[in-house]
């Protein structure tokens, strides 16, 4: 009997233990070491890269880019700070300020594929513009004609019209 | 009839200008204009965003600022990252002729995303702290300098130069711009340099 309540205080005891162990990771912010930092730079650096090559492609669709620049611009901006804090000692704060910087560059690497698909989409309407040249030319051609010849024959009927006048 | 055919010519000019406007659309999908040279900038300012009041005369302790540019003009956005590196007089520069960066490692590192034809300044602010400045010998010896905010420990000799009497360094920033096939930044075959004199006042 005593040997089932204590084998049962010890499960109970390790069960709370692995409770709390899963409860306080919400909670506690580990510490971060210099590999940790260094892992986290590199893949910062990877998602810098892999952020510019999707804007270079929606830029090449012929989309406006500029706004995806500004906060690769902001992202690189955070890099800097984690390559800073790592050479200062600050692990944690390095591996804080790559993890933004990759949450951002991730981001911006979205984007610019959404951009891009609508560049190309607007791209591949490109008869719709010459349709616009050809028929907006002809019409306008020829409403200019039918002007012409409505003030061609009213310059003529006024003409012809004038009576001639004895002078002297 | 010359009335009329100033009407007509008239008529004709404008017919002429409204078959180009609306034209014109279309000529953008089949003219492409010819693209002008294609280069980057690389520059440094002194601390009043002029080419002048470089520091030149360094002690220890003291924050110096300069402003480094980059414009990229390379006809499509372009991602660069200028690095700082110590080097004393002896130790070689990039090579322009191969197209090869200084061998010494990288200090500090800032990347820029620039748009086409687009220029951007950002801050550089150095210190440096000498460890010791032999006298006998004539060697100053850097023993850290920090970058915007970050400290590396340097440990570099500068010897005094009899000819220019001074203990000279300089302060490179090369230019690296990412190469979209390597997927990494490679020299960009642009550098900049401040000579800082390292003996006045320390």
């Amino acid at each position: 009997m005593l040997r089932c309540c204590v084998r049962f205080l010890v499960f109970c005891f390790l069960g709370l233990l692995v409770l709390m162990v899963f409860a306080l990771q919400g909670f506690v912010v580990w510490g971060s070491s210099g590999d940790d930092a260094v892992a986290r730079l590199g893949e910062a650096d990877d998602a810098l890269g892999r952020a510019f090559v999707a804007v270079s492609g929606a830029e090449d669709a012929g989309a406006d880019v500029s706004g995806l620049l500004v906060r690769l611009n902001v992202a690189s901006g955070l890099y800097s700070s984690a390559e800073v804090a790592l050479q200062n000692g600050n692990y944690t704060l390095a591996v804080e300020r790559a993890s933004d910087c990759v949450g951002l560059a991730d981001g911006v690497f979205g984007d610019a594929g959404v951009l891009r698909g609508m560049a190309l989409d607007a791209a591949a309407g490109w008869w719709r513009v010459v349709i616009f040249s050809v028929v907006g030319a002809c019409v306008f051609v020829g409403v200019l004609t039918g002007v012409w010849v409505y003030a061609k024959r009213r310059y003529s009927g006024h003409v012809l019209g004038l009576k001639p006048e004895v002078t002297g | 009839m010359s009335g009329l055919q100033n009407i007509k010519g008239v008529f004709m000019v404008v017919g002429l200008v409204g078959v180009l406007l609306f034209a014109w659309p279309s000529l953008g999908l089949i003219v492409h204009l010819p693209v002008g040279e294609q280069f980057s900038e690389l520059y440094i300012l002194g601390p009043g965003h002029m080419a002048s009041d470089y520091p030149f005369n360094v002690v220890t302790g003291v924050d110096y600022l300069v402003y480094v540019g980059v414009g990229n003009h390379l006809g499509s956005s372009a991602y660069y990252e200028w690095n700082v590196k110590l080097l004393n007089w002896t130790e070689p520069l990039p090579n322009s002729t191969a197209a090869t960066p200084s061998p010494l490692p990288r200090l500090y590192g800032y990347r820029v995303f620039l748009a086409d034809n687009e220029t951007r300044e950002d801050t550089l602010t150095f210190s440096f702290s000498f460890l010791n400045v032999t006298s006998a010998e004539n060697i100053t010896t850097v023993g850290s300098l920090t970058i915007n905010g970050a400290a590396y420990n340097v440990d570099k000799s500068c010897v005094w130069d009899p000819v220019y009497n001074g203990t000279y360094s300089r302060l490179l920033v090369e230019l690296w711009l990412y190469n979209a096939s390597q997927g990494a930044l490679a020299y960009h075959n642009r550098f900049v340099d401040l000579i800082l004199n390292m003996t006045a006042g320390s």
